[in-house]
């Protein structure tokens, strides 16, 4: 781990440069010229690629683009620079199966192939939702008690006690550790003891990742988040989540959310930043594995036709170039007790599935409320069964992902988004059940899914 | 060169976001004698008000509304002084000065950035403080350059509250009137913004522009 240590050493004494420069010059100018070198362009029609090509070219672009600009500290305003060998052994070692849990509940994450026959695993939940004190349990329990769930997220906590929680502050620390041990009640109370989070949810900050990493609340067969800032910056907040996890041991996921329509311009350059940032994110976040999660500047969904298309691109690039363990997050548009929710699922599910990576989410309604419940975390995962199980091609879910469009796009263009209602007016505190009307779309929707093609699903 | 033509040139460096183009030719028809309000409305924001709306279409990105905000800020420092010497009629402009930052306890700035950006090309002067900055620090920015409007952001649910002490800090000590408020970030509602006492929010950056011109507006026919 020394060569963490000269990476921060390099953040402290690399070439000096100012932020705007960063962004404009460096960002913006080196991945616009690229995508005139390659060619790169992309059809709104093709979500999902049918192009090996296309994947590749991809991929070297975006690893030009890492070997030119290296990763800028916001914190020391200085350019941390990489060699092409270190890249390139980065790529080398990355974890290709990655066990997470204990015991019976243990599951083992793996690079998957484009079109793989596995059935992806289904880390379920609305990540860093926020979340009132007194429905934290039952939400959580909402996707602990779905068999088809593999691993676990958890919610941010908007209060302790009755007290408001605020970032980088004692109530940050207060929130970790209250979200993590009612996190492991409600895996205990599940049966399911052992499943992994992705853990802390409340900690926003690098003070609440230290005060998760203790086995009481965050063992080290968890996962946690080690960020990147837009784009293909770090700062020493998150360098330390990276250190926090040298000895300790917890998993580490990385986690670039690069803006389709921001500093990279349209989609393709937007993709060739994301293959950058995986690239560069092993070694200044040592990611352990990928978080795909781009959003878009003005809708954030990941679940618009650009999204997609990157998500769909980059994991097919790694997965034909460099195999990579990539877990794929969905934050779709819309909330609980929509249709919209269930369409927008299943086509992230879809496609992901295909092109090579695992399923994360769904965080409905942009995970901004706490509108999620776990019954859309079962029809993700039984979606991608489905796939698998069918062997649906390539061409097959661009099909169906263009049906799915066709009928969820709207939304996109609502004043107020499609929020749909919070998770104490979907399900029954009670019975822990989905309540009728939202179980019924859920059903019909199925039905929908069946009648599109996915035959499979059960 | 007529003056049609030189106007086009002014309106044509804003759109491809050239601040070299955009200094010489709005000096250009400066020198040339033509009206600087006419430069003004009929060139700079002419083009700039194309950059929204293709910003808007999703024809244009991050670094094109980035680089056009730098190019009409090049034409406004022309043109602005000569419109103040010359006390010529400003009655619709509703344009002033901002103070913008990501709130304290926040590190998120895309958002931040966005509306930073398209404000400064839609011809507002702004002071953008960064990420993680302390309430007081805005307080006191706002204070030094007598801002019109105060817009401060947060994506993480945890960190409105430091918005909520931004409005408590100005009504504690007399300031609130001075100032509007806007707040933003993907998690902040219209209801929030009200709840806390903010003058509003905004679903998009382009809608936030917007948003500001009308709080100018109210602000100057206030009687400032």
């Amino acid at each position: 781990m020394s060569k963490y240590y000269d990476l921060i050493y390099r953040a402290y004494h690399g070439p000096m440069l100012g932020e705007e420069d960063w962004d404009l010059e460096k960002v913006a100018g080196t991945t616009s010229r690229l995508v005139r070198k390659y060619k790169l362009t992309w059809d709104p029609n093709q979500i999902i690629t049918d192009d090996p090509g296309l994947a590749d070219t991809i991929f070297a672009a975006g690893l030009e683009l890492a070997k030119t600009l290296g990763v800028y500290s916001r914190s020391t305003g200085r350019v941390i620079e990489f060699s092409g060998d270190e890249l390139e052994e980065g790529l080398r070692n990355m974890p290709q199966t990655l066990e997470f849990g204990e015991g019976k509940d243990a599951r083992t994450l793996y690079a998957r192939k484009i079109c793989d026959e596995r059935a992806p695993l289904v880390w379920a939940g609305s990540s860093g939702s926020p979340m009132p004190e007194n429905l934290f349990k039952k939400a959580m329990m909402s996707y602990a008690q779905e068999p088809i769930v593999d691993m676990i997220n958890s919610f941010s906590l908007t209060s302790v006690n009755g007290v408001e929680v605020r970032t980088s502050g004692p109530m940050e620390i207060a929130a970790v550790r209250r979200e993590m041990l009612m996190a492991r009640s409600v895996l205990r109370e599940a049966g399911r003891p052992g499943m992994a989070v992705l853990a802390a949810a409340s900690a926003v900050s690098e003070l609440g990742d230290l005060a998760a990493a203790n086995p009481v609340y965050m063992p080290p067969t968890d996962a946690h988040l080690v960020p990147m800032l837009n784009e293909l910056k770090m700062d020493n907040g998150n360098l330390s989540r990276a250190v926090n996890g040298i000895e300790y041991g917890v998993r580490n996921a990385s986690l670039p959310c690069v803006i389709v329509g921001g500093l990279g311009g349209d989609v393709p350059g937007c993709a060739v930043i994301n293959v950058a940032s995986f690239i560069l994110a092993n070694l200044v976040c040592l990611a352990d594995y990928h978080l795909l999660h781009p959003i878009h500047v003005r809708h954030v969904a990941t679940s618009t036709r650009g999204v997609m298309w990157v998500e769909n691109i980059v994991a097919q690039a790694f997965a034909r170039n460099a195999p990579a363990i990539i877990v794929t997050d969905s934050f779709p548009k819309s909330g609980a007790m929509t249709r919209e929710l269930l369409y927008e699922t299943a086509a992230t599910a879809i496609l992901s599935t295909v092109s090579g990576g695992h399923l994360e989410g769904p965080a409905a309604a942009d995970g901004a409320a706490n509108h999620s419940s776990g019954l859309e975390a079962r029809l993700m995962g039984e979606v991608g069964k489905a796939v698998t199980q069918q062997r649906l091609s390539l061409r097959e879910a661009n099909e169906m992902v263009l049906k799915l469009l066709a009928k969820y796009e709207h939304i996109f263009e609502l004043p107020g988004g499609n929020p749909g209602l919070s998770f104490d007016q979907v399900y029954d505190l009670e019975t822990l059940k989905p309540i009728p009307a939202w179980k019924a779309m859920y059903d019909e929707v199925k039905v929908e899914l069946r009648e599109m093609g996915l035959t499979a699903l059960h | 060169m007529d003056t049609q033509a030189m106007i086009e040139d002014i309106r044509k460096a804003i759109i491809e976001g050239d601040k070299t183009a955009t200094t010489y030719a709005t000096q250009t028809a400066l020198d040339a004698g033509v009206n600087a309000l006419t430069i003004l409305n009929q060139g700079l924001t002419a083009g700039i008000d194309e950059v929204g709306d293709l910003f808007e279409q999703g024809e244009y990105f991050l670094p094109e509304l980035m680089l056009s905000g730098r190019a009409m800020q090049a034409g406004l420092g022309l043109v602005k002084p000569i419109i103040e010497a010359q006390n010529l009629d400003q009655s619709n402009d509703d344009t002033g000065t901002v103070v913008i930052a990501t709130i304290q306890s926040d590190i998120h700035d895309i958002g931040k950035n966005l509306v930073a950006s398209m404000l400064s090309a839609g011809g507002f002067t702004v002071y953008d403080l960064g990420v993680d900055v302390p309430v007081q620090t805005i307080v006191a920015k706002a204070k030094e350059v007598k801002a019109d409007l105060i817009a401060v952001s947060a994506l993480l649910t945890t960190s409105q509250p430091f918005m909520r002490d931004l409005v408590d800090i100005l009504n504690a000590t007399g300031a609130r009137d001075q100032y509007k408020v806007m707040v933003g970030g993907a998690s902040v509602t219209p209801e929030y913004a009200e709840k806390i006492g903010a003058d509003g929010t905004s679903a998009n950056a382009v809608e936030a522009v917007r948003l500001a011109h009308r709080l100018i507006h109210e602000k100057h026919g206030m009687g400032k």
